[in-house]
């Protein structure tokens, strides 16, 4: 899917697949010293985007101080279909938000462009694949997550 | 001519601007400018093309120079 | 009187196997306690050469408490190339800053590590563009200051034509946060600065970004806060807490974040 552009290289027999793969990948060159304008210009921040800044750290918390209840409560009460739907999303939305802020972190855009898009995608195909799995789980296991959850606790 | 690396276009888009900031100079001083700029960049021709971080430092260093003596309130260098 | 004996002792336990006579050692002077320092050291005059780290000997009986002490003695007595920033000695003015036995730390307010066993390392800043020896580009924090329009905004002025008055419950606000020298400390010592310092602010912007976002006089927080609200800026912050760990003053910039964060949240 991702096309990579790999170098040829004199020592390029002997080097690693991943070492050819890693320096294959194209990086944006930065300004030197990292200054844009002059050294008197302020530093110009990014385009405010409230999706990804406030709105996004917000349902990421709220995401993630939900599940804990979620994952005790079948251990207090009993599992329920509906509980187990709620527990299955958040934890796949936590787990996206999760790998989001890693690939923000290390593969940012400015840095390697449009990779930090395929990664992106990538992501969402993972996630896509997770969620078609906590669907085989619901339907096929007894009790769904919830059930797993509690079964593990009993072991 | 063969394909530049990034590194080496960085370079001579550092000398072009340096060649092209000197026409804002008073005329009479412009070839002195001249000068100064071919010096200061042959003065690190011998650096080989794989020191990277030499050359990385060395436009750093290039452009905050740029930067103090586009100033048009240097007119002159020697 | 007292210490003067103190000293002496402690020269005869130091002299055990010297050539000198014991009885000599204790008349005299005191037996050198010679500590060594690895100093980071590149010239940019020679940029081929690479960095490298050059041992110096001090005694510490000839030397002041702190590492700056040290430097200083080392720049006198031994070696006058070496480079690094300093002026206030008294860690208020945040030049000295570097990082001494791996830890960012302003250098007039490090003890030496009395162990003479031991070799204390001292490197610039990490993750910072070396101008010289031990001297960091501190270019591109500046600018990031600078973004954050660190000065009083106001669209009215009070009546009376004098200051803005505050009450003294709205300056305790301040406190924790308008101590910050600035140093860089924090901010290079955070592992997502490292990383994203280009377009993430650090802690040390962020935490003055704060200072005005509660001050009760400004009024210009819409536009403070607008300038966070992306991905970038503020919330690279994974709440590491290097930066309260590191701050030789003591102060807490990743509480600041956190602070900043909240009120966003319900912005």
């Amino acid at each position: 899917m991702i096309s990579l552009v790999t170098r040829p290289t004199l020592t390029g027999a002997s080097r690693s697949g991943a070492a050819l793969l890693i320096r294959g990948i194209k990086t944006i060159p930065q300004p030197p010293g990292y200054i844009v304008g002059t050294v008197n210009d302020a530093y110009v921040p990014p385009k405010p985007h409230k999706a990804e800044g406030s709105y996004h750290w917000t349902s990421e918390r709220i995401a993630a101080f939900a599940l804990a209840p979620l994952t005790l409560a079948p251990l207090v009460g009993g599992t329920s279909t509906i509980l187990d739907s709620t527990l299955s999303t958040i934890l796949l939305y936590h787990c996206y938000t999760g790998f989001q802020s890693c690939i923000t972190d290390y593969i940012p855009k400015r840095v390697y462009g449009s990779y930090h898009n395929y990664a992106n995608y990538l992501l969402i195909f993972g996630t896509g694949v997770a969620g078609y799995g906590l669907y085989k789980i619901e339907t096929s296991e007894d009790g769904g997550v919830t059930g797993i959850i509690k079964k593990t606790w009993n072991a | 001519m063969a394909r530049l690396s990034g590194m080496q276009r960085e370079v001579l888009k550092l000398y072009r601007g340096c060649i092209r900031i000197i026409r804002t100079k008073p005329i009479e001083n412009q070839e002195h400018w001249r000068q100064f700029v071919r010096e200061e960049f042959r003065k690190n021709q011998h650096i080989s093309k794989k020191q990277f971080n030499v050359i990385e430092h060395l436009i750093r260093v290039g452009h905050k120079r740029f930067e103090q003596y586009s100033s048009p309130q240097i007119k002159d260098i020697h | 009187m007292f210490r003067s004996i103190l000293r002496q002792t402690r020269a005869l336990n130091g002299f055990t196997n010297g050539s000198r006579s014991l009885a000599t050692a204790a008349a005299s002077k005191p037996a050198p306690r010679l500590k060594t320092f690895k100093i980071y050291r590149w010239n940019p005059d020679t940029p081929e050469v690479e960095p490298k780290m050059q041992s110096y000997d001090i005694d510490l009986n000839e030397c002041g408490p702190m590492v700056l002490d040290a430097i200083l003695k080392i720049k006198n007595e031994q070696d006058a190339t070496l480079t690094f920033r300093r002026s206030c000695r008294e860690g208020i003015c945040g030049s000295c800053a570097m990082n001494i036995g791996g830890r960012n730390t302003l250098a007039c307010l490090c003890r030496i590590e009395t162990d003479t066993s031991k070799e204390t390392k001292i490197y610039p800043l990490p993750h910072m563009f070396v101008v010289r020896d031990l001297v960091p580009d501190l270019t591109h924090f500046y600018k990031q200051y600078k973004s954050i329009q660190p000065y009083l905004q106001r669209d009215t002025h009070p009546a009376d034509g004098r200051e803005n008055l505050q009450s003294i419950e709205d300056r305790a606000k301040l406190d924790g946060l308008y101590e910050c020298i600035l140093c860089a400390c924090c901010s290079t010592s955070c592992p997502s600065y490292w990383w994203n310092q280009q377009e993430y602010l650090g802690p040390a912007v962020l935490m003055q970004a704060y200072r005005w976002l509660i001050d009760s006089r400004d009024q210009a927080s819409g536009i403070r806060k607008e300038m966070l609200q992306n991905s970038m800026s503020l919330y690279r912050c994974h709440t590491i807490m290097n930066c309260a760990r590191t701050c030789p003053k003591g102060l807490n910039p990743g509480r600041a974040i956190a602070e900043i964060k909240k009120q966003l949240a319900f912005d």
